[in-house]
């Protein structure tokens, strides 16, 4: 057997998506459950099916696998449910509290009654110690380490599991903190320790103080779980490293993230986008939106050319503020299993959701309450006898009854009507949260593309495109486990920063060149443990500047000659950060000297991508000009029009589809309404045209 | 933006007019001074006609007797074009460091007029047809004490010209017709849920006082009087019996008022409904001239942008409590004004003024099965507030201590948050300007729960000099290494504190919320162990005895 497969995983809120990349770069795909709490039997189950269908044994499959890549919903569960460690947090003297005040933000300011977010590090585990530190990082009072002892057995009295160590200026002098590991490390052994210049080493401190506590809280579970996750690989026969998607849409080693747990943030949905970026770039779209609805959640991210945005500055997530780059996208309840009820006399959808189980009503496992899926299975839109290529079944049995019982009759409509609502109320949920994305970046939906995919993603994505008047869906072949598939297209990115305040005029070159000297060792290292080499590794620097008295610094890329700074290089990137701040803010201030306030580097370790052959679609036969396999009645506008079905294996490059049509995929199902057009181009997209 | 209290602290609202300078949308920095937006808009227009405005012009507008609140509040806006046709107007409002006059830092609380408060610019532009009027724009700089003014004005200015862009996008592709069809949708939207709303609460006029402790020269007891009438889906708000004094040195401008009024009564809504014209057209108003808070022009306005400005919102959550205790949480703060620091650079000599707008808490309010929480109350707004290492790495200030103080959030069944206890530290010689209230009249509780706790400023703290402060403290001077300590008031607290579960008031003292003494003196609860401990846990049977003792008492007092 060739030793060259690839495979990625993303374990989602109902589903695990597998993709296996073979050495021709053909490709599979698999779901299984996704099992809670441990996502990882669930993993090493699909890994075993993946194999099945190879002709293989999981061991066998595994010692033939040269990458594993993972996206991961461990960290964001553990802040939806609020269920991480005991956490607590020490703080310098007199800020204890910074945490909750949250500089003064609330997230509804016209809501009184709005709760507040569950603390993750209570008052009484959130302590001050002596120590103060000036803007320098001069001492202005010498570390307490008697009060940090005291602290730190108030903490070991309340079981504390993890500590997040936040001091003032700690990211410009990391002593304290440093020593304050050390006394952690005597009086609470077994506790993970989060210090705030090693997670986020930036000002300001509620933005560290947040991210260090995420870190602190979701640490031990997500440590936990990607070393189990490793074992078991490792047991299982796999020789390489584990691979994690990071919020910051680049991947690194389990090891590494074991050690920063905030970062896999998002980890699942940023390898859909980063996926949907190379998907449609080689399909020569470059701006759109890309959409993921899977059983339980959709995602939505604008990209513009070809990049999604990533910002490192007041993300909010789950509640609290991750100051790390992070793709931006937003997420709604909305997914096939999401619950449709009626209440106050008004139909609504979601986000409770049925998962997997029991799941939707037509899965026969026990599930009463209808879902999106069940909606879709009655108004003809998927298989009613089975999904997944035949291989669940659907029991669909008194379905009508149970859609008009709990739906139509508070609404006084039959099982149809029901079911035409709760598809209408979803779409408009999905429709949304689209506009959300494109009107706060204060772009028409109307200019853009859309790519689609999720298990239930092209079934719903032609009626939203209908409403926003995007009038071209892409949707891959590979969609059901697309973002399985994005994280094999990912490159390794480690992230560093240095904090470095200074006019620009006088910056000290030296001094910068020291910084990235550190800075760019210590990503090698990082990436040598991963098997990389310092030829595949591409630095992006940057200087981050504002104008004297602004605090939100922008980063800049820094020019530079052969990636130092050398005579006239600083000029140049003062006047670049002129520009940009002229392009981003309409002013420029070209009198006044910008001031440095710091270094950083992002280091890029490329991968191959996943696309020989050109053919990202599936494995099986495909001709051209295939026939319909079936018709069957589906529901489109006020009517059922009979509606050919089409085997999505046996159509090929170039195949032309006309609107009413259903192609059904192994996992998916794309729904073209009449006057909806569809082609199969080479790389595997169906390129829809609308109108 | 250059100052901090703008890039750092969101002290900015951007809203969209229609061509006739009514209010269509916005982004919320602080919601009372959006409400203020439109005001002067409609005065330019007025002034200028609707054809002495060009493509390219930019206007600015300060003036509390044109529609603004206080001088130091710049709207920056630019009108935006379909053909001939004066289709929106962008603007955007924010709050600057300094705006000339008597005093540096936009607050001279003894000023005997408006021209000794500051410049005032009823409507000026400052581009013309695309062209910069640098005339206009350096006499502006010259009557402005702080270097980072321009840098300001002109980030405020871009502002302008990208949301004049961008509607001027939005208005060629969907055409004027089809923008103002949105425009009067969205509005008489927000109007017919407005009225909605009204129509739900029980029918009745209902009148409250509330009181600013004292002007800045110590004028006591400032009566702010409201009648709230509702009648069907129609809501009278009428402050006739405010205070007609006519020698205060705090007036809140009309615009200022009428801001405040919306501000309120849109945290008693569902906060869905889009905030634009629709609420103003729904309000019938009445706010008799020569009152406080509609004075004669000329007046002061400085320090009343906060008081009598916010008594407006809490005169009219106390008079709807006695119908809607539920909904009605006064959402306003007893900040008299921000602490201001002057002094000069160490190594510069450049004058710096710190608004002190950093991160603290006050005056947050509990509301039904709800306790205070954060740092300020929901409709503070979005004013995000300075962090200890920014504003270290600006001002010759050391921040050293925010940390809530215990006992201080009013008692109730559902408890009022903490205020801070604040202390800041000044490395370079500088003084100290503010203007306290809410010692004498601290926020009030609701539905019987308690007052906050009041606020307390001692300057000088720590020193032979140590003073409290009683009304104005006005530029005292702080040495090297001095200090003053603020403590912050704390929110009322909502419904009978002996009716709050005990586990929760001994939540509370674990979390040094509130102390184990206070738990036994206010909520009638005894708790056992230790908060060092960590070990807390209610003595059930001595808490139901107490909680009967002091019902008694008080019953007693009651009868007597």
């Amino acid at each position: 057997m060739a030793p060259s497969y690839r495979i990625g995983v993303d374990v989602g809120g109902t589903f695990t998506d597998f993709v296996l990349v073979r050495g021709d770069g053909s490709l599979a795909l698999r779901k299984t459950p996704t099992t809670l709490p441990d996502q990882s039997l669930g993993v090493m189950r699909g890994i075993e099916v993946l194999a099945e269908a190879e002709g293989c044994s999981a061991r066998e499959l595994l010692a033939a696998t040269e990458l594993v890549v993972h996206g991961t919903t461990t960290a964001d569960n553990t802040m939806i449910e609020m269920t991480g460690a005991v956490t607590g947090l020490l703080t310098t003297e007199g800020h204890r509290d910074e945490i909750e005040l949250r500089r003064g933000f609330k997230e509804d300011i016209w809501d009184p009654a709005a709760p507040p977010p569950v603390p993750i590090a209570p008052r009484r585990r959130r302590l001050g110690v002596p120590e103060r530190l000036d803007f320098r990082g001069e001492v202005v009072r010498p570390l307490d380490e008697d009060a940090v002892r005291a602290a730190a057995r108030r903490l070991a009295r309340q079981d504390v599991e993890s500590v997040a160590v936040c001091l003032l200026f700690s990211y410009v002098n990391p002593a304290h903190e440093q020593r304050v590991r050390e006394i952690l490390a005597e009086e609470l052994p077994r506790a993970r320790v989060s210090l705030s210049h090693e997670v986020m080493p930036t000002a300001p401190e509620f933005e560290r103080t947040s991210t260090t506590l995420v870190d602190a809280y979701v640490g031990p579970r997500v440590e936990t779980y990607l070393r189990r996750l490793e074992q078991a690989l490792r047991d299982a026969g796999y020789a390489r490293d584990l691979l994690i998607m990071q919020s910051n849409g680049g991947i690194m080693t389990a090891d590494f993230l074991a050690k920063k747990a905030v970062a896999v943030l998002g980890s699942g949905p940023t390898g859909g986008v980063m996926g949907a970026c190379a998907v449609g770039e080689r399909a020569g779209v470059r701006d759109f939106v890309a959409v993921d609805m899977g059983g339980t959640s959709y995602e939505a991210c604008l990209v513009r050319d070809a990049r999604p945005r990533i910002e490192s500055f007041w993300n909010w997530r789950h509640r609290y503020l991750v100051g790390l780059p992070m793709v931006q996208m937003h997420s709604i309840g909305a997914g096939g299993g999401s619950i449709a009820s009626v209440e106050a006399g008004a139909l609504r959808v979601g986000p409770e959701s049925a998962g997997a189980d029991p799941g939707p009503i037509c899965y026969g496992r026990g599930g009463t309450r209808p879902t999106v899926t069940d909606a879709n299975v009655v108004l003809g839109y998927l298989n009613p006898e089975a999904l997944c290529g035949g291989e669940f079944k659907l029991d669909t049995d008194g379905l009508g009854e149970a859609l008009e019982r709990e739906i139509g009759a508070p609404l006084g409509l039959d099982a149809v009507g029901a079911a035409h609502g709760i598809f209408r109320i979803v779409n408009a949920n999905m429709a949304n949260a689209i506009r959300r994305v494109s009107s706060h970046a204060g772009v028409d939906p109307r200019d853009l593309s859309m790519v689609v995919y999720g298990g239930n993603g092209p079934v719903h994505a032609g009626q939203q495109a209908e409403e926003l008047g995007i009038r071209r869906l892409l949707v891959p072949k590979t969609s059901p486990a697309f973002s399985a598939l994005g994280l094999l297209i990912a490159d390794y990115v480690v992230e560093a920063q240095r904090s470095y305040i200074a006019p620009a005029g006088r910056a000290d070159a030296a001094h910068v060149n020291g910084r990235l000297d550190e800075m760019e060792a210590q990503a090698l290292d990082e990436l040598r443990l991963a098997g990389l080499g310092a030829s595949d590794v591409d630095f992006e620097r940057s200087l981050t500047l504002c104008y004297p008295g602004q605090t939100f610094d922008m980063p800049v890329p820094a020019v530079l000659t052969d990636g130092r700074l050398a005579e006239g290089d600083l000029e140049r990137s003062i006047d670049a950060f002129h520009d940009l701040h002229q392009e981003l803010h309409s002013y420029a201030m070209r009198d006044e000297e910008p001031v440095v306030r710091g270094v950083r580097v992002q280091a890029v370790g490329r991968t191959p991508k996943p696309f020989r052959k050109g053919a990202a679609g599936s494995d099986r036969g495909a001709a051209s000009g295939a026939a319909p396999v079936s018709r069957r009645p589906a529901w489109f506008g006020e009517q059922f029009l009979d509606t050919p079905v089409y085997d999505g294996d046996r159509l090929g490059p170039g195949q032309r589809l006309e609107g009413p049509a259903i192609v059904e995929e192994q996992f998916t199902t794309i729904v073209l309404a009449p006057g909806h057009r569809a082609e199969l181009d080479a790389a595997g997209n169906y390129v829809v045209e609308l109108g | 933006a250059t100052t901090p209290i703008l890039n750092q602290s969101n002290e900015r609202n951007a809203t969209i007019l229609d061509g006739r300078g009514r209010l269509a949308a916005l982004s919320v920095g602080i919601p009372q001074f959006m409400l203020s937006s439109t005001l002067p808009v409609r005065f330019a227009l007025e002034f200028f006609g609707a054809e002495g405005l060009y493509p390219g012009d930019v206007l600015v507008a300060n003036d509390p007797y044109h529609g603004g609140g206080h001088l130091p509040d710049y709207n920056v806006f630019a009108p935006v074009f379909a053909g001939d046709e004066l289709a929106l107007i962008a603007s955007i409002q924010c709050h600057h460091a300094d705006t000339g006059g008597g005093m540096p830092g936009g607050y001279n609380a003894e000023a005997i007029d408006i021209w000794a408060e500051g410049v005032r610019f009823p409507a000026v532009k400052v581009y013309e047809r695309g062209e910069e009027r640098r005339d206009v724009l350096y006499m502006m700089k010259v009557n402005n004490r702080t270097p980072s003014f321009m840098g300001d004005l002109r980030a405020q200015i871009g502002a302008a010209q990208i949301g004049v862009r961008r509607l001027g996008e939005i208005v060629e592709r969907y055409g004027a017709d089809a923008v103002r069809g949105a425009v009067d949708h969205s509005i008489a939207y927000a109007a017919r849920r407005f009225r909605e709303e009204v129509a739900s609460w029980p029918d009745g006029r209902y009148e409250a006082d509330a009181w600013v402790d004292h002007d800045p020269i110590g004028n006591p007891d400032i009566q702010v009087h409201v009648a709230v009438s509702v009648d069907g889906d129609r809501l009278t708000v009428d402050f006739s019996g405010s205070d007609e004094r006519q020698d205060l040195k705090a007036y809140s401008s009309f615009g200022n008022t009428r801001g405040y009024v919306v501000a309120q009564l849109a945290t008693m809504m569902d906060p869905a409904i889009p905030k634009n014209e629709g609420f103003f057209d729904s309000i019938d108003l009445v706010v008799p001239k020569g009152c406080v808070l509609n004075p004669h022009e000329g007046r002061t306005v400085a320090a009343g942008t906060h008081h009598p400005g916010v008594e407006v919102g809490e005169a009219i959550a106390k008079a709807l409590a006695q119908v809607l205790p539920e909904r009605s949480c006064p959402q306003i703060y007893k900040l008299g004004m921000p602490t201001v620091i002057y002094g000069q650079q160490p190594d510069s000599g450049e004058v710096f003024v710190d608004h002190s707008v950093d991160v603290l808490a006050a005056y947050c309010n509990a509301v039904k099965d709800q306790d205070g929480w954060g740092s300020m109350p929901a409709s503070f707004g979005n004013l995000i507030r300075a962090t200890a290492e920014i504003n270290e790495s600006i001002f010759p200030v050391r921040h050293e201590c925010c940390d809530y103080r215990t006992d201080s959030g009013g008692p109730g069944q559902w408890r009022g948050c903490p205020g801070s206890r604040v202390v800041k530290r000044v490395l370079v010689p500088a003084s100290v300007t503010t203007y306290m209230v809410g010692m004498k009249y601290p926020m009030s509780g609701v539905a019987g729960g308690a007052d906050g706790a009041p606020n307390h400023l001692t300057v000088r703290a720590g020193t032979e000099h140590a003073e409290p402060v009683p009304c104005m403290a006005n530029a005292i001077p702080h040495g090297a290494g001095e200090a003053f300590e603020y403590l912050y008031g704390g929110g009322g607290g909502w419904g009978d504190p002996l009716e709050r579960d005990p586990r929760a008031v001994c939540e509370d003292a674990l979390d040094e919320y509130v102390s184990v003494e206070a738990a036994e003196r206010d909520y009638g609860v005894v708790l056992r162990g230790s908060v060092e401990g960590c070990d807390l846990a209610v003595d059930a049977e001595a808490t139901r005895a107490l909680r009967e003792r002091l019902r008694a008492a008080r019953a007693g007092q009651g009868g007597a």
